[in-house]
């Protein structure tokens, strides 16, 4: 028998946002960092005006930490959409995997709650989700939208900080100093990909024992 | 600008359409159905994932110095500091560290800045490609990227030689129009042997060799 999504009510919701607060604080540092660090690298490399407010757009709407960084080169050498679009497909493709193990607690969430918590099967955030120790889908749902937006906004706040800060660099400085200061800078996506790798190489090995 | 502006939209609407679709997708399947993921589903995503992210990172080293050692040096501590403590963003910030100051200690293939002399080309084409410099091979396209990076004005000369065992006059031709011209670089020059030789000037006894030279 389902009960359906009831958002929980009074003390049990504050007790519910702090528990998230207080587990989203160590994506707190990773998403500001890496959003700072991947709004910059749009700004200086990608040579398209109006950085930050790709940067806020990108951050909101396609929330991936590896989309932001993947779209950086491409763009500079204006690939025509179709081709990022299909690019964009290998890159994501593993948040196929993601929303199974959701499907059941979310079930009946219904609109822009719905849409959230879909919006926000990233990496991260689909980790503490999964950890999650509340078991009832009232506090669950509801600890899953607090997680969400919080870490949402750590993300957009991040990208569009980091391309902000550099578009303002570029009015101030000469282009050539900001590419000799941010040389080596586009190391980060490789990073990137190298830590997800080892992490799911990691997990596959320690599944197989 | 309006262009850019649509451009990058449309990225943007891209980035959402794809990222969003892959999210949706089982609740798209299976709207109504709660319960856990198909085994088979779990097994397959154990197994894609990370042949598609090792294929991303070969994607992501095309845009480093590859053919130096250090992207793979940095590469090899972003690993081993993400597995020492097991905190990815250390990983990822020590690893781009380590790049970063690599490059900038002059780890770099590419000179870092192209010196500007009308008198000897600029590059050099050979069979292999066009060469900066030493021994740094480029595309026709990184080789307009990189005049334009280093502000070479658009009205300037630019001597391109020409190796004498470079015989495919079509390819000259493309790189002409197709690259130097479209990019705003009209005056270009094929320079196909060099022909002028060094003349070592000897002091004139008893002449005034403090004497600035003459224009």
């Amino acid at each position: 028998m389902s009960r359906g999504y009831l958002p929980p009510s009074g003390r049990e919701r504050r007790a519910v946002r702090r528990r998230a607060f207080v587990d989203s604080l160590p994506v707190l540092m990773g998403y500001t960092a890496m959003g700072f660090v991947a709004g910059s690298l749009l700004a200086a490399k990608a040579g398209v005006s109006f950085a930050p407010l790709w940067a806020f757009l990108s951050g909101g709407l396609c929330v991936s930490g590896t989309l932001s960084f993947a779209i950086v080169q491409p763009v500079a050498e204006r690939v025509g959409i179709w081709a990022i679009a299909l690019m964009l497909a290998g890159v994501n493709f593993r948040y196929v995997f993601y929303g199974w193990s959701m499907l059941g607690a979310w079930k009946d969430v219904r609109g822009w709650r719905k849409f959230l918590l879909v919006l926000m099967l990233t990496d991260e955030n689909y980790a503490l989700e999964t950890a999650c120790k509340y078991k009832d889908p009232g506090r669950r749902t509801f600890y899953c939208l607090c997680l969400s937006a919080m870490n949402l906004s750590y993300w957009v706040a991040g990208l569009t900080s980091g391309a902000a800060f550099v578009s303002i660099l570029r009015r101030a400085l000469d282009p050539s100093v900001i590419a000799k200061y941010t040389s080596g800078l586009e190391f980060a996506m490789a990073a990137l990909f190298i830590v997800i790798f080892t992490d799911q190489a990691k997990g596959f090995f320690a599944h197989g024992k | 600008m309006a262009n850019d502006f649509t451009y990058m939209a449309g990225v943007v609407a891209a980035g959402f359409a794809v990222t969003f679709f892959f999210r949706a997708v089982p609740f798209l399947l299976f709207p109504a159905k709660g319960g856990n993921i198909p085994p088979w589903i779990e097994k397959l995503g154990a197994m894609v994932s990370p042949v598609i992210i090792l294929g991303l990172i070969f994607y992501s080293y095309s845009s480093l110095e590859w053919r130096t050692p250090w992207p793979y040096i940095a590469g090899i501590a972003t690993a081993a500091v993400e597995l020492l403590t097991r905190n990815s963003l250390a990983g990822i910030i020590a690893g781009t560290a380590i790049y970063m100051s690599l490059l900038a200690a002059g780890c770099s293939s590419g000179p870092s800045s192209i010196t500007y002399d009308a008198a000897n080309p600029l590059m050099r084409i050979t069979v292999n490609g066009i060469v900066f410099g030493g021994k740094d091979y480029v595309t026709p396209r990184e080789a307009v990227k990189r005049l334009e990076q280093h502000r070479i004005p658009h009205d300037a000369t630019i001597h391109v030689g020409v190796d004498p065992d470079f015989t495919d006059n079509r390819a000259l031709w493309v790189f002409h129009h197709n690259y130097l011209n479209k990019a705003g670089y009209t005056r270009v020059v094929f320079v196909h042997e060099r022909r002028a030789e060094a003349v070592k000037m000897k002091k004139r006894p008893g002449a005034n060799n403090n004497r600035p030279p003459r224009r």
